[in-house]
């Protein structure tokens, strides 16, 4: 999905034309790349903001990355079951943010985290080895990692709008919608039996705890 | 504390100078500082910066209208001037200086920062390189060029170093600034948009040419850019280089391939910036013709990666296609 993106950006470079936003987020589909009169992301005025800005995409990019491949061990294993079509859901909206922070990437030339290979693997290996546990173990791990984002994306909300709401206003909308998904997909998850895993509190706290190290890793690698 | 000696020399030049400035008889006495400011001013609206707080240090304040002072008494005696905003200077100087006059409140017109001052300086030094070598004693020429003292290269705390990365720096920009042409124009449809490769190619001989005239002196340079405290800098320079080129080349990546292109683009750089080094062809055509079989290099490269993992995926298939024929050959891959 974001290969689709890569290449109309490319080839879109030339159109100049009004992108609405907002009304392509909501309809939750790949909206058209142009070239903007305005950008989710404003151009930063000193290398401070800039430096700010593209540690918080950055995370971002590498945090919707990681989940995808979570989802995609957890499909790999329970993708047959009676969780399947649930987890495709959550995986598909997933896919949607991946490619949206992509977009904003490419076009404010934010470089991407270095550890994306090891992103890729070490997310796949925890959706895969949570879903060998069991429904609950898979329900258990997605709690676990959407209250991670969820957090992640509240603290950056508040620190933007501690800086500036106005100029920030895209970028907030962007990373608020994004953050409610997630808060939806862990009461998803609450919903569908995950706190009934034995050792539902060491479980939950030790990926919470390698997710505040990814982030803090990706945002300076 | 070097701030108030500065003043303190500045001071003195400045009283001793008040005589100089009011002597040429035929214009009148405000004239040829008044030219001097509106040159500054005009020199000021050029730049992009962001205006910088009201003064970095009173004596840099002093220094400047100390410069601006001596600026016009060397303007008088018809010194060139090598920023082209002073040429319509000179009809700027009927024009009533009112908002000249007040230095105490915003200093965002008419004030050139320290850094702009710097600027000008090592762009002046760059005459002096073939003479001189990167060493400060070019920087020192520079100086002396624009009428300043020979001493102003105390400013310059890195010495060669703050020249050699200067230039650099404004090679990047001029890069980019070619670059971004290019591409406004096949926005426009004024042009064909180039393949990768070739744009590549093209980019990096571009910027390799701003070389030429200073390449019997580059090895030492390069080798002032070597110096562990300069290598911070100078990578950051060639990093954003890199970028900037591949940006335009229209790379808008964002997993590894970011990485490995630029890995790739800076290897091809490096090395035909030393190739360049050593030649003796005539336009350097043995420089760009080694560029060309690098960047062929890393085409062919690329193109049999895509193919080895094609035939890969399709040995796999194949691979599984077999594992379950033999499967349901055997029999065990009935549902029971």
């Amino acid at each position: 999905m974001h290969r689709a993106a890569h290449t109309a950006v490319y080839s879109c470079s030339n159109i100049v034309g009004p992108a609405m936003i907002r009304q392509c987020l909501k309809c939750r589909v790949p909206q058209q790349l142009s070239s903007r009169a305005y950008s989710v992301v404003p151009t930063p005025r000193d290398s401070e903001e800039k430096e700010m800005l593209h540690r918080i995409l950055r995370v971002d990019h590498a945090g919707e990355y990681g989940a995808n491949r979570i989802y995609a061990g957890q499909m790999a294993v329970l993708g047959r079951s009676s969780l399947g079509p649930l987890i495709q859901e959550m995986w598909d909206q997933e896919k949607v943010h991946l490619a949206k922070f992509t977009e904003i990437l490419a076009e404010s030339r934010v470089r991407p985290t270095a550890l994306l290979p090891f992103w890729n693997v070490a997310g796949f290996i925890l959706g895969a080895s949570s879903a060998l546990l069991g429904k609950e173990g898979a329900m258990a791990c997605t709690v676990a990692v959407e209250e991670s984002i969820s957090e992640h994306y509240n603290s950056q909300i508040r620190a933007l709008m501690e800086e500036d709401p106005d100029r920030y206003t895209e970028l907030l909308q962007v990373i608020k919608e994004f953050r409610d998904d997630e808060i939806e997909h862990h009461d998803t998850g609450l919903e569908h039996d995950a706190e009934s895993v034995p050792g539902y509190w060491i479980f939950k706290n030790a990926i919470q705890l390698g997710c505040k190290a990814a982030i803090y890793a990706s945002q300076r690698i | 504390m070097a701030a108030l000696l500065r003043a303190l020399r500045v001071g003195r030049a400045l009283r001793g100078l008040g005589s100089v400035v009011s002597a040429p008889a035929a214009q009148p006495p405000c004239s040829s500082l008044t030219r001097g400011f509106h040159r500054a001013a005009l020199r000021l609206q050029d730049e992009s910066k962001a205006d910088k707080p009201p003064s970095s240090s009173p004596s840099s304040t002093t220094y400047n209208e100390h410069y601006r002072a001596h600026s016009a008494e060397q303007e008088a005696a018809g010194a060139p001037q090598e920023h082209s905003a002073s040429e319509p200077a000179a009809e700027e100087a009927s024009r009533p200086n009112t908002s000249y006059q007040d230095q105490s409140g915003e200093q965002g017109e008419d004030y050139e920062t320290e850094e702009q001052l710097q600027a000008r300086i090592l762009t002046a030094a760059l005459e002096f390189i073939p003479l001189h070598g990167w060493t400060v004693e070019a920087i020192a020429a520079g100086a002396e060029m624009l009428g300043l003292s020979s001493a102003s290269t105390g400013m310059f705390y890195n010495g060669a170093g703050d020249l050699v990365l200067h230039f650099v720096s404004q090679c990047n920009s001029q890069l980019t600034d070619i670059l971004a042409e290019q591409h406004n124009q096949v926005q426009l449809g004024q042009a064909e948009p180039k393949k990768t490769a070739e744009f590549l190619r093209d980019a990096v001989e571009t910027r390799l040419r701003m070389y030429i005239p200073y390449i019997e002196t580059w090895p030492q340079a390069m080798s002032v850019l070597l110096l562990p405290h300069n290598i911070p800098d100078s990578l950051k320079h060639l990093s954003t280089l890199v970028d900037d080129m591949w940006y335009y080349a229209g790379d808008r990546s964002t997993d590894m391939n970011w990485y490995t292109k630029r890995a790739a683009l800076t290897g091809i750089y490096n090395t035909t910036e030393l190739v360049m080094l050593q030649d003796s062809s005539p336009d350097f055509q043995d420089s760009w013709d080694f560029l060309d079989n690098r960047i062929q290099d890393v085409v062919n490269m690329a193109t049999t990666a895509k193919q080895v993992q094609a035939t890969g995926e399709t040995v796999v298939q194949g691979l599984m296609g077999a594992a379950v024929t033999m499967k349901n050959l055997t029999g065990l891959n009935q549902r029971r």
